[in-house]
């Protein structure tokens, strides 16, 4: 495959071309959905180390299973499966007991923060709200593994049921109670921060 | 529509999964009752701090994304080294084999040397093995500096 044809392939073609032994093809499917892998694996993990680190390996994997594959079939969907089997698998071993450090700077009655930081409408109002980033990553830690993987499937990435239930080998039935777990949990985990 | 049945479908409709009528009747009922529009303004404000929390921690790794298939590459090339040195040691494992058979053949090797030079026409053929279950009889020249096995009769077969 001629590199200018790359950025705008199918999946499938960059697929066959990567079978073929066309490398550049395989980056072209990786720089296509690293960045909604990473925010899954983020997500799941809880960790920025981690959530490249199983980034990076499914990726791997997804180049030695490549040939099982099968064609008609959502690449992202099969990757999917990949990676977020792997980040559960580095959640369990290293991040189940990791605590979420508290930032203190705020507990204090003396500093409030501006109102776009107490209600975040960007990712860089969010950073600054440590308490209510921090009050996330733990509901969300708290959150049991596939109910986790459901909801940032769904919120974050935008999976529809069907894919959901396919990545996690499940029925949407139970998608669907997972999510609508999660979503009720973490209302209630985040219930101060929205209230105000 | 009440609240009970209101608050098992607001979860669906937030995820497009209603019938238009059954999405407008949720509407309906939110626009109209306080409690239930708390409760899908508070399942939307969930999703949109998810969102925003994964955006705003992923740029903390913008410039390792950046770089990823160098990562990737390299992870790549780490799983190829191990079956690489594997073939290597396949390649390379006739060497002790060979050794091992070359000392075999030393020991067993008779140690009468004055034998005459080999000739072809001076073959000493001897029946080496005898084996009266199978009938296998192997047809051994003895006149050359090494032995070997220059038929094998089995069963009337060559």
């Amino acid at each position: 495959m001629k590199e200018k044809e790359k950025p705008g392939a199918p999946d499938e073609a960059l697929i066959r071309a990567a079978l073929g032994g066309d490398e550049e093809a395989f980056r072209e499917l990786m720089e296509r959905y690293k960045n909604r892998a990473y925010h899954v694996a983020l997500g799941i993990t809880g960790d920025p180390d981690d959530a490249l680190d199983v980034v990076q390996e499914a990726f791997v994997k997804a180049y030695y299973n490549l040939k099982e594959f099968r064609f008609g079939a959502n690449f992202y969907t099969w990757f999917y499966r990949l990676l977020v089997n792997q980040a559960i698998d580095r959640w369990r071993k290293s991040s189940r007991s990791r605590m979420v450090p508290l930032d203190e700077k705020w507990l204090s009655e003396e500093v409030s923060p501006p109102e776009s930081v107490m209600y975040p409408r960007t990712p860089e109002n969010l950073a600054q709200n440590r308490q209510l980033s921090d009050a996330l990553t733990r509901a969300i830690a708290d959150l049991p593994e596939y109910h986790r993987a459901v909801i940032l499937l769904r919120e974050v990435d935008g999976m529809a049921y069907e894919e959901i239930a396919k990545v996690l080998h499940c029925s949407v039935g139970t998608v669907m109670s997972r999510l609508h777990y999660a979503r009720a949990k973490l209302k209630e985990a985040l219930k101060e921060f929205r209230e105000g | 529509m009440d609240c009970k049945k209101a608050l098992q479908m607001i979860q669906n409709e937030i995820d497009g999964r209603l019938l238009p009528s059954e999405a407008a009747e949720i509407r309906r009922h939110v626009e109209s009752c306080g409690s239930c529009a708390t409760e899908a303004a508070a399942y939307r404000w969930v999703g949109e701090m998810l969102r925003l929390w994964t955006a705003s921690r992923a740029g903390e790794k913008a410039p390792e994304l950046d770089a990823l298939w160098t990562r990737v590459r390299a992870g790549i090339d780490e799983r190829k080294q191990p079956k690489e040195s594997a073939s290597w040691v396949r390649r390379w494992l006739w060497l002790p084999a060979g050794a091992a058979l070359a000392v075999l053949v030393l020991l067993f090797y008779p140690s009468d040397v004055s034998r005459a030079p080999f000739h072809p026409s001076s073959f000493e053929v001897a029946v080496e093995d005898l084996e009266s279950d199978t009938a296998t009889v192997a047809l051994v020249d003895k006149g050359n500096d090494l032995p070997r096995v220059i038929w094998i009769i089995e069963n009337d077969k060559t």
